[in-house]
């Protein structure tokens, strides 16, 4: 379960600080499949970088079962995230020189497991986002659909227990959306993982059990359905 | 291992950046190792002229004689050089002995007057030991007693030649001014810049005559075996006595052996900035490299990567690229340097009119030394490897996604 506790986020521009986030108060179960959804700097992509420990908020607190992620060490964070988290970044950061492969495989460096079980894994795991004929095919080579659907491989590789995924359909038509979708949807009923998207894509919100609106940095409104 | 095994794939897969960076290395480290060649044969042909002109393998004097270099005093001189020529005949190194006498004076050629070393020397014995008789390049050797030989650029500068008549004016052993006529029998070049411009060279028993003095102020000693200098050195001391004292070359021209002095005299310097180029270029061509990836670095952190991991695989990274770097520096360096052993580098139109100190000959040949070059390839490898850490340490500090977002 993650609890956010009065977030706060500021950024600083120039001198003067723009806060992104005012004031988020919110709860997510386990194995929710939950879209945040909001207008273009709402503050969905800060929320969710501070959810996952990869941003420290200004103000305000992240507990994750119970655990107060502000007074974590870099190195706990880290482990939390290794163990715990799968990311799909809205700008997809794959590392560009990498085979569609070998960024799958990345996560699973650091993860014990027979080298056989890693590799039937991250071709499974490309199989079903659709992308078995473009395994070798480096990343700066790929479309931008394509490349989305390798960083969603590589937050779903690992099998985490909460998996944020930022804006992961914007580059993908409707028909891959699906797809997509539906392979997380399985995920979360079989795996009882935990789902966390923002999203402006109505598609995304027909799938998503709960949607929480944002706008300007504060919940506008939290709809379960 | 899991990432050493990602750092050497990294290593192969940013081929344009690898290549570049070890490079860099390779250039500086080939630099350094050509620069240590060089320095190494400078010592080299230093060596040799000091040994073939100015006091072959050993000196003999007598107790007290010398006291520092340049200090030529005539209170303390060998009165009977045979007593020391017989007790030192049955040694079988030896390959010859010659007596010297060195004196200051001054050369005059009716206008000027130049302070030179007065060096009387015996023609029969002479060549048992020095070059000299070798590089007379006009005219001839010392034959009527009144000849001289000068150097090519003290001719030069004083405006003789050969059958110019000069005058040496000089004190003698009590302190009473000499003057003597000479006619210049010959010009010799030898490549040592004392013997070239700063030295007249004639009989032994002339000079014995204006100083008065019936004793010669040193005997030169040439050995077969110069690994074995001090070993000869002391067989020598042992058989004649505390009257006398023996000296290696290297002991009479510390200045310029002297690895403290070597450091005061411009090399060490001249070293030190051959490596601080080096590493700049190591550091410079690593830093973009290691910048460029700091996106990366957040990736990886968002991935659950600890530093340690991170700080780890960049520190092999930049071990890889070193190793590789400096190994082919080593080669480029000692491929550079051979060139040196086996053809040399000929200067002599270049130091034609510089009036340098450092006694050396015209073609400089190198002489490669294998621990600079093992040092060299150590230097390179550790470079690397901090110059890598010192970014990524910065890099770890930021969060996730400011690395994510660095440009
Ligand atoms: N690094 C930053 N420095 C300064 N301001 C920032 C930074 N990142 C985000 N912001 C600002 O914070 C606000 C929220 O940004 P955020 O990226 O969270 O919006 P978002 O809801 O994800 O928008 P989008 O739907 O366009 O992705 C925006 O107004 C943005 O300009
Ligand atoms: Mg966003």
């Amino acid at each position: 379960m993650v609890e956010m506790i009065d977030l706060y986020k500021d950024y600083k521009v120039g001198k003067v600080l723009f806060p992104a986030l005012r004031g988020i108060t919110l709860k997510i179960e386990d194995g929710e499949f939950t879209a945040i959804a909001g207008p273009s700097g709402s503050g969905k992509t800060t929320l969710l970088n501070i959810i996952g420990c990869l941003d420290i908020p200004t103000k305000g607190d992240v507990l994750i079962d119970g655990t107060s992620m502000t007074t974590l060490s870099t190195k706990q964070k880290a482990e939390f995230r290794k163990n715990e988290l799968g990311f799909v970044f809205q700008t997809f950061n794959l590392i560009p020189v990498l085979t569609a492969y070998e960024n799958v495989e990345m996560p699973l460096i650091l993860v014990n497991m027979p080298a056989e079980e890693k590799k039937e894994r991250v071709i499974s795991i490309l199989e079903e986002v659709g992308l078995s004929e473009f395994i070798n095919r480096k990343s700066n080579e790929m479309s931008g659909g394509q490349q989305q659907r390798v960083a969603i491989a590589r937050a779903l590789v690992k099998e985490p227990s909460m998996v944020l995924a930022d804006e992961p359909t914007a580059n993908l038509d409707s028909m891959n959306a699906k797809e997509i979708l539906s392979l997380m949807k399985e995920l979360n009923k079989k795996k009882k993982t935990t789902f966390v998207f923002s999203t402006h894509d109505p598609l995304v919100m027909e799938f998503a059990e709960r949607i929480i609106y944002l706008r300007d940095g504060k919940i506008a409104s939290d709809k379960k359905k | 291992m899991k990432i050493l095994n990602l750092a050497w794939r990294n290593v192969f897969r940013h081929r344009r950046r690898t290549l570049i960076t070890a490079a860099a290395i390779s250039v500086g480290l080939a630099v350094m190792i050509y620069m240590d060649t060089m320095m190494n044969g400078l010592d080299n042909l230093a060596a040799g002229n000091i040994i073939d002109f100015e006091t072959g393998h050993l000196e003999i004097f007598a107790k007290g004689y010398y006291r520092e270099e340049g200090l030529f005093p005539l209170d303390t001189i060998i009165e009977n050089p045979e007593f020391i020529l017989q007790r030192i005949a049955k040694i079988k190194t030896i390959k010859g002995v010659t007596p010297r006498i060195k004196f200051q004076c001054r050369v005059n050629n009716g206008i000027d007057e130049l302070p030179v070393l007065g060096i009387g020397i015996d023609i029969e014995k002479e060549p048992k030991v020095f070059e000299t008789a070798n590089t007379v390049v006009k005219g001839e050797y010392l034959k009527n007693p009144d000849d001289i030989l000068i150097g090519k650029d003290l001719a030069k500068d004083m405006d003789l030649d050969v059958g110019s008549f000069l005058t040496i004016i000089t004190r003698d052993r009590y302190g009473t001014y000499e003057a003597y006529d000479f006619t210049v029998s010959g010009l010799i070049n030898t490549g040592h810049p004392l013997l070239d411009r700063n030295a007249v060279l004639m009989h032994i028993n002339i000079a014995q005559r204006l100083l008065s003095m019936y004793g010669i102020t040193e005997l030169c000693i040439k050995t077969r075996d110069d690994n074995k200098l001090m070993q000869l050195k002391n067989e020598i001391a042992g058989k004649i006595g505390k009257d006398f004292e023996v000296y290696t070359y290297k002991e009479l021209n510390a200045g310029i052996f002297d690895l403290s002095e070597m450091k005061r005299s411009g090399q060490f310097m001249l070293a030190l900035v051959v490596v601080i180029i080096a590493a700049i270029g190591i550091i410079n061509t690593m830093l973009m490299a290691v910048m460029e990836r700091i996106p990366e670095i957040g990736m990886l952190k968002a991935m659950g990567f600890g530093n340690y991991n991170i700080v780890k695989m960049f520190i092999y990274e930049g071990g890889i690229i070193g190793i590789f770097g400096s190994l082919f520096g080593c080669f480029l360096g000692l491929l550079a340097s051979l060139h040196l052993v086996y053809y040399g580098l000929d200067l002599s139109h270049m130091l034609e009119n510089i009036d340098i100190i450092y006694p050396v000959k015209f073609i400089i040949t190198g002489e490669i030394n294998y621990m600079t070059v093992l040092s060299v390839f150590i230097f390179g490898v550790v470079v690397s490897v901090i110059v890598t850490l010192w970014p990524v340490r910065k890099a770890t500090k930021l969060q996730p996604v400011e690395a994510l977002r660095h440009v």
